[in-house]
């Protein structure tokens, strides 16, 4: 375990960036393909459409953290490296994945419910997921030492662990204006499999878009920091 | 030795994080559960039966619209607000309803009370969870086991 030094999970990753992309913008493209041609939802008409983007987005903001605090409780205890290199890298694809989940959000909150933004419960705890991945790249960059800025970080994620099942429940525990999940949900999906495979289609290129992604700002940090050691030591 | 010395400090770090974790989530616990009528963004017509004080109160109520009631009349929509439980609240608005308020479709009232029928200010349609193209709807009603209308 210890072995994994991020220099040696940059090279790992590398090697297969190109193989990723790859898949990510087949599994892309066949999605987008598949999404002109659907039939329309008979209550909602097109605007059902933007659900291919905000679902997978919403399922990976939330995956994101998870990834984010376990790693981040790894590093804490193990004092490992490579844990909070892929925390700091992970916050950044997280923070954009919750602002595309708002935005799409109220366009289609606009369209179906007839308001941009309501203070609901989901709602809520999404803006706050967000705001959480916004301070956690601000602490990581508001020290002068990077292990203290992953220490304070790291502590914010874990703490921000607490929110994830309430965004993820918070349409059951509470009256919301959001509706309940379609997919992952006790009964079945209540969506048609046409509709359900899409859905999957897309999420599964988004995420692989999301690995290559995290695997270009993972490698950038591991060579910035050989760049400032190798300075450090000519100095 | 040394080994042993370095797992006595993952278990003490491991126990730290716990305990801060632990207290964290029961705090968040504690405030949500007791803020959850709060928290709760709209009141079904039947919690209203056991509401004191509602007239005049701002509040949000939701459910369906009822068969058959939603009416225009006098430049205001008329219509009832329905739950599970088949009581119904007679609502009053003024303004133009969104795009997919519908009958038998679910839909969030915000207003007051006044002589027991609710003012609405605003209207939402509340979508849910069901996504369906117009094609397999058809094939469930010809297999007769379509529930809407």
């Amino acid at each position: 375990m210890f072995a994994i030094t991020p220099n040696v999970l940059s090279n790992f990753m590398n090697s297969l960036s190109r193989y990723i992309i790859l898949l990510s913008l087949i599994l892309i493209s066949v999605s987008i393909f598949l999404i002109i041609f659907l039939e329309n939802d008979y209550y909602q008409g097109i605007s059902f459409k933007i659900m291919f983007i905000h679902v997978p987005t919403a399922w990976l903001s939330l995956a994101i953290f998870l990834v984010m605090g376990i790693s981040s409780i790894v590093g804490l205890i193990f004092k490992s490296p490579t844990a909070f290199t892929v925390a700091r890298s992970l916050s950044p694809i997280g923070l954009i994945m919750s602002i595309i989940v708002l935005v799409t959000g109220s366009i289609w909150g606009n369209l179906t419910w007839g308001a941009y933004w309501v203070w609901d419960a989901r709602l809520t705890s999404m803006l706050i997921l967000a705001f959480i991945y916004l301070g956690h790249i601000l602490l990581l960059y508001s020290f002068e030492h990077f292990q203290k800025a992953d220490f304070a970080a790291s502590v914010l994620a874990i703490i921000g662990l607490v929110n994830l099942p309430i965004v993820k429940f918070s349409v059951d525990w509470w009256t919301t204006l959001h509706q309940e999940s379609s997919v992952l949900r006790i009964g079945g999906p209540s969506m048609t499999n046409d509709y359900l495979i899409t859905l999957l289609v897309s999420f599964f290129g988004i995420f692989m878009l999301t690995i290559f992604w995290f695997s270009n700002i993972f490698y950038i940090i591991v060579e910035k920091r050989k760049i400032e050691r190798s300075k450090l030591l000519n100095d | 030795m040394r080994i042993i010395k370095l797992n006595n400090q993952i278990k003490k770090r491991f126990i730290f994080l716990l305990i801060i974790f632990a207290c964290f989530s029961a705090s968040i616990f504690l405030i949500s559960y007791s803020l959850k009528d709060q928290i709760a963004y709209f009141v079904e017509p039947t919690d209203l039966k056991n509401m004191d004080g509602i007239e005049n109160k701002y509040l949000r109520v939701g459910g369906l619209v009822k068969t058959n009631s939603l009416k225009f009349l006098d430049g205001n929509w008329v219509f009832e607000v329905v739950d599970q439980n088949q009581n119904s609240v007679n609502v009053i608005f003024s303004k133009t309803l969104p795009n997919l308020v519908e009958e038998n479709k679910g839909i969030i009232v915000e207003g007051k009370f006044i002589d027991n029928i609710f003012v609405a200010e605003i209207v939402l349609a509340k979508h849910d969870e069901n996504y369906m193209p117009q094609s397999a709807i058809d094939k469930l009603k010809e297999e007769g086991k379509w529930r809407g209308n």
